[in-house]
């Protein structure tokens, strides 16, 4: 179905997934799942600041709401971090409202999705973030 | 009134209780004068009586010493004349016809040498001629043998004499020694007289003359006594002598002349010296009288006067303050007069407070009864309990039409039409905001016309009523209008916050909808378009159920909420058995992988007013609660017990505990404490925000309590107990279901009979005893205790009297039908349409009996 090419450039990739709720991790990863990426996962905000610190992923998926550090803040730490310059952001939001989605791409979001979204569609987005 | 009373019991005279401190003064100084007046009087007494005694004792001492010396200094002249008799010269010169002799001789006298014939031979003196001795008395003896003789009037020198003799071997003479006596007083009186004045006076052996004085010793010498008071020895010791003076007497014999020897000290001299000394005591006592008399004047200067215009101040009678008034007093009475200054200061303040307060408590009471009486819109205070009037303006006398009198006898129901009451009941019956406007209502007068008003109300406590304070205001048709137009106004007001707020709802819910859902989807999608393992597909389809679920679970606390807050949810109150509702609710955790839930019920619980379906969701939501918040175990504790007139429910756990930052927060919507520990923890975040819709449209309050994480929390919900007791209908009704219940009392209600609804058989038990009932209607399918051992009990405790109507859903067999007619029911009604009607008929048929009875 998917058609994958590995360019060989590129190494294998790191995707973390940073949900509180584990159905979403569950569906996310399940999505997303493939030989090209090792895909790891978060809890809550702090944790995936955590990890991406240590593993420095190609692409994080992050779910606005959470609790402690919000989505948000995760993303402006990510994005004031000069060591992070490649690390591409996904946004996971269950609020409709445009203001979350603005200030999202204002923080430099690469890209958003709004719950329910389609697997199909997130997947398209995560291979076009890592392309890019 | 109180302070003048005070006023003049100042003014009135002091009572006497006892003497004076002057007084006591006075009689003090008196009992010092009479006890030092009889001190000095005995004391001079006694130093007389001791200065006579000694005055006495000194002259019998005198006396003895004197008689004693003369009569030695008689024997010395024995030896001394008999010496000379007995030298021959002596006889030579006595033989020889003359010759001339000379013999010396030292005391007063002289000494002679006599011949027979009484001629001095020779003499220590110049010699007289011839016999002058020839004729005195103790011539013969004296040539015989020693003779001591006298007295005698010497005749050579003329003086009282007494003469020693002894004779001159041969009866040739005598050798006489002549003394005069006059002297010897005063020889007396200064050997012997000493500083004590004695007078030494010698008188004869007969006592009839006077021998010597050592006073005035020529004076009395050789007179006789006779008419004196020295006639005699005896006699008293006291005794006035020769020359007139007071002296004291004493007397001794000189034995060899028969002489009374006399010794007198002058009384007078004696007792001034005891008057002396008993002057100078009485000088002591008085300067000891007069230091007393200072320490008392000072004493009493300094206390009791102080204290007697310090009782003046406090009666009033001298103005200023007591200290200024006391002055110098001692410390205590000073001390005493400050403290009355700061105690007259305080009671001065109090009381003019107190009179300030009392005159304005009056002033205010004026103030608003005027208000009351004189506002033109009707007003009346009514008693919550009984709902009877309490008190009525003037404006509402005149609106209404009823006097006063009539008003008061009313409750606020006879004021409505009849079809407007049980609106007003139930608006009555619910807890009453402490201000309330409401309306329009409709208000029947007197003459039968109604009027619409607006009723603006507020909770008072009047006397010991609790009572509501109504204000009725007429409505025109304009003013409705208006009123109208404002509802209308602040509805659309109220619509555009409900609508904000609606929006924040929504937006809050389609979040909460939105996980769930986006994992449905998503996952359905992944089902749909990719091939999946079978173990995938499980998992799968396990998240999608479980997901749905929690959509599910989501939604119907979510309309239960927007029902129970938008008042759609009609809580059906009701007498209920709490801990029945209680045990019921438990034995939902009655699950054998947890340890039993313990409780701890007070006994005899009154009935509470309840909605016994929604006290019961409070009860699992909180209990589910606390089992889920305790993923280690630990001990659920369910209580309830009566505070202050409430049913005091409270789950306790051992659990994870509450952060006190989040106790604020608990019961808002979708709240959740959010730490590691409890992520996977499931819940829709809405259970306790129902649970506290629910307990306060009880009238009752839900609380949170914990020490902090860890150490686990306690939930406290308050509901109100049925507060007329007395409060009794004419059929019990037995039914859970709440909908059915209703319809049965309508139609009872239609038939005259009132009725008491109970939600189980626990609560039944409790009414029929509290209550009693004369009919009841029974379903048999009933939560906790069944409607067949309900019924048994009643017929064991009641007898057989209550008619009973069953109307349930139940399959009777014969079996069981005939177990029911055994109990003595009236009848067995299926439920479903027209059943109510139905049991009501059955039911007043059942009393007929017992109304023909009465």
């Amino acid at each position: 179905m998917r058609s994958r090419t590995p360019t060989g450039l590129l190494a294998l990739r790191t995707v973390l997934i940073a949900d509180d709720e584990p159905s979403m991790r569950l569906l996310v990863h399940a999505t997303i799942e493939s030989d090209d990426y090792t895909v790891i996962e978060a809890v809550d905000g702090a944790e995936a600041w955590a990890m991406i610190q240590q593993h420095k992923p190609s692409l994080v998926l992050l779910d606005v709401q959470m609790p402690g550090q919000t989505g948000l803040d995760v993303l402006r730490l990510v994005k004031a971090d000069p060591d992070l310059i490649g690390t591409r952001v996904i946004l996971l939001t269950s609020k409709a409202q445009e203001s979350d989605v603005e200030k999202g791409l204002i923080a430099g979001a690469d890209f958003y999705l709004t719950k329910p979204f389609s697997p199909l569609d997130l997947l398209t987005r995560v291979d076009e973030a890592l392309q890019i | 009134m109180a302070v003048n009373g005070r006023q003049r019991g100042m003014a009135d005279p002091p009572r006497r209780h006892g003497w004076s401190l002057r007084s006591y003064i006075a009689l003090f100084m008196a009992v010092l004068l009479g006890v030092a007046g009889l001190a000095a009087f005995s004391v001079r007494l006694m130093s007389e009586q001791d200065a006579r005694q000694a005055a006495i004792a000194d002259a019998n001492f005198a006396a003895r010493a004197a008689s004693t010396q003369i009569a030695n200094d008689l024997v010395l002249l024995q030896e001394t004349t008999a010496k000379l008799a007995a030298n021959p010269q002596i006889a030579a010169v006595l033989a020889a016809p003359a010759g001339a002799c000379s013999l010396s001789f030292s005391p007063a006298g002289h000494l002679d040498v006599i011949n027979r014939d009484g001629t001095v031979k020779c003499s220590s003196q110049a010699r007289p001629s011839g016999p002058v001795y020839e004729a005195v008395a103790w011539l013969p003896a004296a040539l015989l043998g020693p003779v001591t003789a006298g007295p005698f009037l010497d005749p050579v020198s003329g003086n009282v004499s007494a003469v020693v003799a002894s004779p001159v071997a041969g009866g040739l003479g005598t050798v006489v020694a002549i003394i005069f006596m006059a002297p010897l007083g005063a020889g007396l009186a200064s050997a012997l007289g000493g500083a004590r004045h004695l007078e030494f006076l010698v008188t004869t052996q007969d006592g009839e003359a006077v021998l010597t004085r050592s006073s005035n010793p020529d004076r009395w010498v050789g007179a006789p006594l006779t008419g004196t008071s020295f006639g005699s020895t005896s006699g008293p010791v006291r005794r006035t002598d020769l020359d007139g003076t007071n002296r004291l007497y004493g007397w001794s014999m000189v034995d060899a002349t028969g002489w009374t020897v006399f010794a007198g000290a002058d009384e007078a001299s004696a007792l001034s010296s005891a008057y002396l000394s008993a002057n100078r005591f009485l000088v002591i006592i008085l300067a000891g009288v007069a230091a007393m008399s200072l320490v008392v004047v000072v004493v009493y200067r300094r206390v009791a006067e102080p204290v007697r215009r310090l009782s003046l101040v406090m009666r009033g009678s001298a103005p200023g303050s007591a200290l200024g008034i006391v002055g110098t007093g001692a410390r205590e009475v000073t001390d005493l007069a400050e403290d009355f200054d700061h105690l007259m200061a305080t009671v001065k303040r109090e009381l003019a407070e107190r009179l300030n307060s009392e005159q304005e408590a009056v002033v205010s009471e004026r103030n608003y009864r005027t208000l009351f009486e004189g506002h033109p819109q009707p007003m009346w205070l009514y008693d919550m309990e009984t709902l009877a009037f309490l008190e009525v303006n003037d404006a509402a006398v005149q609106r209404y039409g009823y006097s006063r009198d009539e008003f008061l006898a009313m409750k606020i129901t006879e004021i409505r039409p009849e079809q407007d009451v049980p609106k007003l009941l139930e608006v009555i019956g619910q807890p009453l905001p402490a201000f309330d406007k409401t309306g329009p209502w409709r208000h029947r007068l007197k003459d039968g016309n109604s009027v619409q008003v607006l009723i603006t109300s507020h909770a008072v406590t009047f006397g010991d009523h609790v009572a509501r304070f109504v204000l009725a205001e007429d409505l025109t048709e304009s003013e409705r209008l208006e009123l109208e137009l404002h509802q209308s106004q602040a509805r659309a007001e109220s619509a555009a916050e409900l609508s904000r707020a609606k929006d924040e709802m929504v937006s809050m819910v389609s979040h909460e909808m939105r996980t769930p859902l986006a994992s449905i989807v998503g996952f359905t999608e992944l089902l749909v378009t990719r091939e999946v393992t079978a173990v995938q597909r499980k998992e799968y389809l396990g998240v999608m159920l479980q997901e749905g679920h929690r959509l599910t679970a989501l939604i119907n606390d979510f309309l239960d909420l927007r029902r129970i807050e938008g008042g759609h949810l009609t809580m059906r109150f009701a007498p209920a058995d709490i801990s029945a509702l209680l045990k019921r609710a438990l034995d939902l955790f009655s699950d054998p992988a947890h340890a039993p839930i313990e409780t701890n019920f007070e006994a005899d619980l009154p009935l509470v007013r309840a909605d016994g379906d929604s006290i019961f969701r409070v009860i699992a939501n909180l209990v589910s609660n606390a089992r889920k918040y305790s993923p280690g175990g630990g001990a659920i504790v369910v209580g309830a017990k009566v505070n202050d007139g409430m049913v005091e429910v409270s789950v306790r756990d051992e659990g994870l505990g509450i952060p006190l930052e989040s106790l604020n927060h608990l019961f808002h919507k979708f709240y959740r404490v959010d730490t590691a520990d409890r992520r996977t923890i499931k819940g829709t975040g809405l259970g306790l925000a129902i649970s506290k819709n629910i307990v306060e449209a009880h009238g009752g309050k839900i609380s949170a309590f914990s020490k902090g994480l860890g150490k686990g929390s306690t939930f406290v919900f308050t509901i109100p107990t049925v507060r007329d007791q007395a409060h009794t209908g004419d059929v019990l009704v037995v039914e859970d279901d709440s909908g059915f219940a209703r319809l049965l009392e309508a139609e009872l209600a239609a038939r005259g009979l009132s009725s008491v609804w109970a939600a189980d058989a626990e609560t039944a038990e409790h009414l029929m005893t509290t209550n009693g009932a004369r009919a009841v209607v029974l379903d048999l399918l009933l939560p906790g205790l069944s409607g067949e051992a309900f019924l048994q009990r009643l017929r064991k405790r009641h007898g057989p009297g209550v008619p009973v109507v069953i109307v349930t859903l139940k399959d009777i067999d014969a079996a069981a039908s005939l177990v029911l007619q055994k109990a003595g029911v009236t009848a067995v009604l299926r439920k479903g349409p027209g059943m109510a009607e139905a049991a009501a008929n059955l039911i007043v048929k059942s009393l007929v009996p017992e109304l023909v009875a009465t």
